[in-house]
């Protein structure tokens, strides 16, 4: 039963991080978005992913955290293979190495690893938002805000499926299961997955109809049980992650975006261990699969 | 006057007509069994211990969150205990697998819509028994059984959930009757069902128990069970504090008010009257109505 979906969702602690209000909290995975989006620097994005792992370490969600961020390593080294041999970059291009048929560039794995550095550090701190808020703190929180309300309800209703969503995947594995259902790969997916989906339907169905019945959408001053108090730390770090954002952009303004692409040079040796490195990941990835789907 | 003429007549006489199955073999042996729900800091089984044989229909009965469920779930292997022990068929459930265990126990959960998704009521009972290996003739061979057996005959080529939710129940049911399971786990199988699903339900329990199955019924309809549970389990609070026929644990008030079960209507009359009568309670109306006309007859014994 356990262990069969990826738990996204809220782990329970009493951290600063927990603690923190969720407007602050989103100002920074917002700044972060952007700042990742600005940069090319596998440098910079690297040490920003760190600082990340720093607030997972702060809000004591290693375990529930590194699973989920498991997910990104076929993702990681499929960019780093792929990059290295054919950069999404400006040409030209400086060849560092070869492995048999491939050249390795000196672009591509600038390319790859920022490329991967820039989804390392977004998922991070979104990760470390989501797993540390409560959905309807953050619900609360946006209406003081006076974000619209359906826009804000679709948001908390999204990140509150997702619980309902895993436990229900966890029922249906077991059901199929004591049917004797042999695979957990590709075979699995239509008896477990249709069963999901037909309920998540039938259930969003159910929702609206008894939030019409309670008169969602009628106009008025709404009010919620959950109150999320806004403390001073709340506006300094809130405040900080503006300051941050807009330090990065002047930065980045000035040294056109840190580019260190022609100046970060990366010796052969270390370039040949990385790729190769990525590369048996990689093709252990898609063994697995294939060997996951011929069991089915 | 031969004895067992009448369960009814007998029942007036203050004699269970129920014929006291011992069974055959031990089916489920289940011993210490503690289970903790790790995550949540919960002993949901403490100590719990019964065997159940060959061919008896168990209820369980108690409150929500009794552990009726979680003790259900370690028949077959979809829990394995904490501590205790656990043997399905003579095999401990410890080192085997769901699917493994899928052949000798048959799950039927609470809500069909969980295991139920082929394009056809046909193919879905298919599936079962395709898992579990059988070949492909005496597959189609079961599914025509089990389309006779349950009445899905006018449903057997639309989708399971285009079909109304009580046929769609015994869909679910059927699904695991394909599987052909010793021993069978109906999890509420009469909750959110109307009177006639809930007596079919009933006249099928019956005909496995015929058919020689072992039916495990976790339940809070106490008429379902008063008419064909052979035993009660009754859970309180993670523990089993009573194993005994429907008759004595409904009769026995301490228990009910512990569990704040309610006994049947039948049977509550029965037992408001059991002065006056002196009869064994009654568990359907065909034994009330012959207790009470068994009461009528006699002579009056002086009592205006």
């Amino acid at each position: 039963m356990q262990g069969v979906a990826v738990p996204v969702s809220m782990v329970a602690g009493n951290s600063f991080i927990h603690r923190l209000n969720p407007i602050a909290k989103l100002v920074w995975v917002l700044a972060v978005l952007v700042i990742s989006f600005a940069t090319r620097n596998p440098l910079f994005l690297i040490a920003l992913s760190i600082v990340g792992l720093g607030l997972v370490t702060m809000a004591g969600i290693w375990r529930q955290f590194s699973r989920v961020m498991l997910i990104l390593l076929p993702v990681a080294t499929s960019l780093i293979v792929f990059q290295s041999v054919a950069p999404a970059f400006p040409q030209p291009w400086t060849p560092i190495a070869t492995i048999g048929p491939f050249t390795i560039y000196q672009e591509g794995i600038y390319s790859g690893l920022s490329l991967l550095a820039r989804a390392t550090s977004m998922t991070i701190f979104a990760l470390v938002m989501i797993m540390t808020t409560h959905p309807s703190d953050l619900f609360t929180s946006l209406s003081r805000l006076h974000v619209p309300y359906v826009l804000n309800f679709m948001l908390a209703m999204t990140l509150q499926l997702i619980p309902v969503l895993q436990r229900e995947i966890g029922v249906v594995m077991s059901a199929q299961k004591s049917r004797g259902m042999k695979s957990t790969g590709f075979g699995a997916v239509i008896p477990s997955f249709v069963p999901v989906f037909a309920g998540a339907i039938e259930r969003v169905q159910q929702l609206s109809i008894s939030l019409e019945s309670r008169a969602f959408g009628s106009s008025g001053h709404k009010t919620s049980y959950r109150q999320v108090a806004v403390r001073p730390v709340d506006w300094v770090v809130g405040i900080a992650g503006f300051a941050f954002l807009a330090v990065c952009i002047a930065v980045f303004l000035n040294t056109g975006a840190l580019d260190m692409s022609r100046t970060l040079i990366f010796p052969p040796a270390l370039a040949i261990v990385l790729v190769a490195a990525a590369a048996v990941l990689f093709v252990g990835f898609i063994a697995s699969a294939i060997w996951v789907v011929i069991r089915a | 006057m031969t004895a067992a003429a009448d369960p009814a007549q007998e029942l007036a006489r203050g004699a269970d007509p129920r014929s006291r199955r011992t069974g055959g073999d031990v089916a489920v042996d289940i011993s210490h069994l503690t289970y903790d729900y790790a995550r949540a800091g919960v002993r949901a089984l403490d100590d719990v211990s019964v065997q159940i044989r060959a061919g008896e229909i168990v209820g369980v009965v108690g409150q929500n969150g009794s552990g009726k469920t979680t003790l259900t779930k370690h028949l077959n292997g979809l829990l394995k205990p904490t501590s205790g022990r656990v043997a399905v068929a003579g095999v401990d459930t410890a080192g085997k697998r769901v699917q493994e265990l899928a052949a000798y126990v048959g799950y039927v959960f609470q809500n069909p819509n969980h295991q139920l998704f082929a394009s056809s009521v046909e193919v879905d009972l298919g599936f079962g028994p395709r898992n579990l290996g059988v070949p492909e003739d005496e597959i189609a061979e079961r599914v025509e059984q089990a389309i006779a057996f349950f009445g899905l005959e006018a449903v057997r080529g639309q989708h399971p959930y285009r079909i109304s939710f009580p046929m769609r129940k015994l869909v679910g049911i059927a699904a695991i009757y394909t599987m052909r399971p010793a021993i069978f786990v109906l999890d509420e199988p009469s909750t959110g069902q109307d009177h006639i699903t809930t007596r079919k339900i009933n006249e099928l329990i019956g005909r496995l128990r015929e058919e020689g199955s072992t039916v495990i019924c976790v339940s809070h309809d106490m008429q379902l069970l008063a008419d064909v549970a052979d035993r009660l389990l009754v859970m309180w609070n993670g523990r089993l504090i009573a194993d005994r026929p429907p008759r004595d644990v409904f009769a026995d008030r301490d228990v009910m008010a512990q569990t704040k079960l309610e006994p049947p209507q039948v049977t509550e009359i029965s037992l408001r009257l059991r002065s006056r009568t002196g009869a064994l309670p009654a568990l359907a109306v065909p034994e009330l109505a012959a207790t009470l006309e068994h009461a009528l007859a006699r002579p009056a014994s002086g009592g205006s």
